[in-house]
């Protein structure tokens, strides 16, 4: 029986009602402002997502939600595209009254360019008018939706203006910061020692919105909560595993940045590296984000270095010509807008990784990441070794390793292939397959990954989040892949038909280990 | 999805034939639903129907009505229209109108699955079906209870004081505890704010306006167990330091559903009031920490949520338990 307020780990007054609800802990009365608010990843993900917090009752009493960008907008203008864009994207539907009314009192705007002081004062002015109007209580949430370009202005000017952490005496202050954090190992340190110039590691959350998504959070449970896999969970039982992220989409509107960034950074730096950690990781001592992050972090500096010497032979890369996606024909990477007629920028990675420690040593991990491939896929799927003895099975039969595949898009489930007697009166051996799927097996289906990473930023939770040390570790991994990469044309490109399972090299690489690629 | 029902005769044999046309490709729980009541058979079967069709799972209807006719129902439903072997959820409806309890038990133990939680949904009420409901307590994991489901008064919650203090090892839920989950949150959702928790402990008077008792007593009983009230009589609680907290309720509205409740501390007044919209709520506050009236969601509390809810959340619910104690100190 609670009979007085306690205190959270953090230090708060613990509201003693909250034990057995569906949240245990609101987050505080707080500010949200969006740096480009204006922009697609506002309109199709993070409104919808704030608003079906609200709905979920998730959001604090006190809240406000403050957009920022260049645009022109006035408060009702702004209120009225993010009312169409819930309408629009919303996994619960149209906005509707009252709440919606209720909602948009909570919303406000403010017009102007990233490096402007006097833009960012106007912002410190709306936000304390939120702090007396709507209580919000001096907290603020910065979250930067904007192009990496204006990340490190876009924390200067808070810091000149007033909004930074130090200038903060009655609230906490944090900043989220959209993907990719850096272009590469350089300009990743670069920008951290701006960040960390006005925000503390503690209050920095790196966003990689693969981590918000049920399926990464269940390889942590599927390990650690279950008996019967961490025992074979090594190099002893493991042959090889398969990180895979693979699209059939093109670079889209995007071809501008993607020229400039290729799968190594856009997928294999971040969204893989994290996959590889969670699935490599030892036990964490706790559930806490720092024990967690701790063990995430070791598993990447185990990975063994990609000496410049064996890029070409452990990695492979790929970039898309003409061909068809479900039957439709879609045009090659070099005629896709904003992209160079001649880009050596490749659409497709793989990469082969060692770690070293005693859990993986040499257990290869084969990463591949790669656009307008066959089929939309992303999954871990672990090989285990062969049978030492053939015992069953008539001349002929394939005895199949076993293999587990976490699935994480589209489908999200988990699937294990086992060998089994054919029906009658031989021992024919056969692999089947045996799937869990999250949406029949527990009936509910998964809620965006935004919803769970911003109500988990606004509470102080970062275990979803990426620190620094653990970024910095994964550009030193992929650093020598891209100084080759970067530096050799690859006279091959375009070396894979869209819709096909990825160029011949990648096939090459598997080959080499006597292994072959899941297909996609 | 694929359903297919046949109707059998009401004998085992003959239920377990047409079941074995089909095996369960997963199963996550067996529910065993006994109604006895012809007012409440259609919306009880609409509820277990929606749930049977969204899990992978097998439903069992003991249908003690006499809609029936002696027979028994086999429902299959296919994860797909091509598979026969891959079944996602099979229902049995069987007439129990005239059978004795050690029949009825046999139909539970016997077709329900095994390595599954077996949850059973009593909505009986009638004395005479007790037999029954004793008969069938040990195969189940969980009880699944509505106080209020067919009743204003607390007579309902009565007997689960009653059942919770003989049978405490049994796993309850009680839908009309879990229908006041977001009247907790909203009620939570005030004093959220440090600097309003303090306000928890000068709590002197509770009035809530509900269509039926349970919902009353629980939310009462709710904030005593964990603000460390003690129950004194019918309409009053005491506090650690011995200060008398009023409790007060009205019976006005639909059953099942609350409509209001106040709690007034030492200098400030919370409020809650359904708006015209049942879907959502107002509160504000008035006197030393007042608030502008805002508006407030209800989650969904339809029964079919409900009952998942109930289903997945295994595990014995400490509050709930405690407030379910609580609320039979106040019915004493």
């Amino acid at each position: 029986m609670t009979t007085s307020a306690t205190q959270t780990t953090d230090g708060v007054a613990a509201n003693p009602l909250r034990k057995g609800l569906s949240v245990n802990r609101i987050p505080d009365a707080c500010n949200i402002v969006f740096f480009g608010a204006s922009g697609d990843l506002m309109k199709r993900m993070l409104m919808p997502a704030l608003w079906n917090l609200r709905l979920a009752d998730i959001l604090p009493a006190n809240y406000g939600i403050v957009g920022f960008s260049r645009s022109a907008f006035s408060d009702d203008e702004f209120r009225a595209a993010m009312k169409e864009s819930i309408d629009q994207f919303s996994r619960t539907g149209p906005a509707k009254e009252p709440l919606w009314s209720d909602f948009a009192k909570h919303i406000s705007y403010v017009s102007g360019d990233f490096d402007d002081v006097n833009c960012f004062h106007k912002l410190r002015e709306a936000l304390e008018q939120n702090d007396k109007e709507l209580g919000t209580g001096g907290n603020r949430l910065f979250y930067l939706s904007t192009p990496p370009s204006v990340f490190t202005s876009i924390v200067d000017q808070l810091d000149k203006s007033g909004l930074g952490p130090r200038d903060n005496k009655t609230g906490w202050s944090r900043v989220l910061i959209e993907k990719p954090f850096g272009t590469d190992l350089d300009s990743a340190r670069a920008l951290q020692a701006e960040v960390s110039k006005v925000f503390e590691e503690k209050q920095v959350y790196r966003i990689d919105h693969y981590l918000g998504k049920e399926p990464v959070q269940d390889i942590m449970a599927l390990r650690f909560a279950n008996v019967i896999f961490e025992p074979v969970w090594n190099r002893r039982y493991v042959d090889s595993v398969q990180i895979t992220a693979a699209e059939t989409v093109g670079v889209e509107r995007r071809g501008g940045y993607y020229d400039n960034a290729g799968a190594l950074r856009d997928m294999i730096q971040n969204h893989v590296m994290n996959l590889l950690a969670l699935v490599a990781m030892e036990p964490p001592v706790a559930s806490d984000a720092d024990s967690i992050r701790d063990e995430k972090f070791k598993v990447l500096r185990a990975v063994r270095a990609i000496d410049r010497t064996r890029v070409t032979l452990d990695t492979a890369r790929g970039q898309y010509d003409e061909g068809a996606i479900a039957g439709q024909p879609v045009p090659g990477y070099r005629q896709e807008p904003d992209v160079r007629p001649d880009s050596n920028t490749e659409t497709y990675a793989a990469v082969k990784v060692l770690i070293d420690n005693w859990r993986w040593a040499d257990v290869p991990f084969y990463l591949r990441s790669g656009k307008r491939l066959a089929h939309k896929t992303s999954e871990i799927a672990i090989r285990f070794k062969s049978l030492p003895h053939r015992l069953f099975g008539e001349a002929g039969d394939a005895l199949d390793n076993n293999v587990l595949v976490m699935k994480i898009q589209p489908e999200e489930g988990i699937s294990l292939r086992f060998n089994a007697k054919v029906p009658g009166p031989r021992m024919h051996i056969r692999s089947v397959s045996m799937d869990f799927n999250y949406g029949t097996g527990f009936g509910v289906l998964s809620a965006p990954a935004y919803e769970r990473l911003i109500g988990d930023a606004m509470r102080g939770d970062a275990t979803l989040f990426t620190r620094w040390d653990a970024v910095e570790t994964a550009w030193e991994i992929v650093m020598p892949i891209l100084d080759r990469w970067q530096n050799a044309i690859d006279e091959s490109f375009p070396n894979y038909s869209a819709g096909s399972q990825g160029p011949p090299s990648a096939d090459r690489l598997l080959a080499m280990d006597g292994r072959e690629w899941r297909r996609i | 999805m694929n359903v297919e029902s046949s109707t059998v005769s009401s004998s085992l044999d003959a239920i377990r034939a047409q079941l074995a046309h089909t095996r369960l490709s997963t199963s996550t729980f067996n529910l065993v639903v006994w109604i006895d009541d012809p007012a409440r058979r259609d919306w009880i079967l609409e509820r277990a129907g929606m749930l049977s069709e969204k899990y992978p799972s097998f439903t069992l209807i003991l249908d003690h009505t006499g809609a029936r006719s002696g027979d028994a129902t086999v429902t299959t439903a296919a994860q797909d229209a091509e598979s026969i072997f891959s079944v996602r959820g099979e229902r049995v409806d069987i007439d129990v109108a005239g059978a004795d309890a050690a029949t009825v038990a046999a139909y539970v133990n016997e077709l329900c699955g095994p390595g599954v939680p077996t949850i059973l949904w009593w909505s009986g009420m009638r004395e005479e079906s007790r037999p029954i409901f004793e008969a069938l307590l040990p195969q189940v994991q969980t009880l699944l209870f509505d106080s209020s489901g067919g009743a204003r008064d607390e007579e309902a919650m009565r007997k689960l004081v009653a059942f919770h203090k003989v049978h405490p090892e049994v796993e309850l839920r009680d839908l009309a505890w879990m229908r006041l989950r977001p009247w907790q949150d909203m009620i939570a959702n005030f004093f959220d704010d440090p600097a309003l928790i303090g306000e928890l402990f000068s709590i002197r008077r509770i009035h809530i306006e509900s269509g039926s008792d349970s919902e009353a007593f629980y939310l009462a009983s709710w904030l005593a167990s964990r603000l460390g009230w003690a129950p004194t009589g019918h309409d009053a609680f005491t506090d650690r330091k011995g200060g008398r907290i009023a409790f007060e309720r009205k019976r006005i509205g639909d059953i099942r559903r609350v409509q209001s409740i106040c709690l007034d501390s030492e200098t400030s007044w919370y409020h809650g009031e359904v708006t015209d919209d049942p879907g959502v709520v107002r509160v504000w506050v008035e006197g030393e920490h007042a608030r502008e009236p805002r508006l407030f969601p209800l989650q969904a509390i339809d029964n079919a949520s409900l009952l998942e809810r109930a289903v997945l959340e295994t595990g014995a619910d400490d509050v709930f338990e405690t407030a379910l104690r609580f609320a039979g100190a106040l019915l004493e």
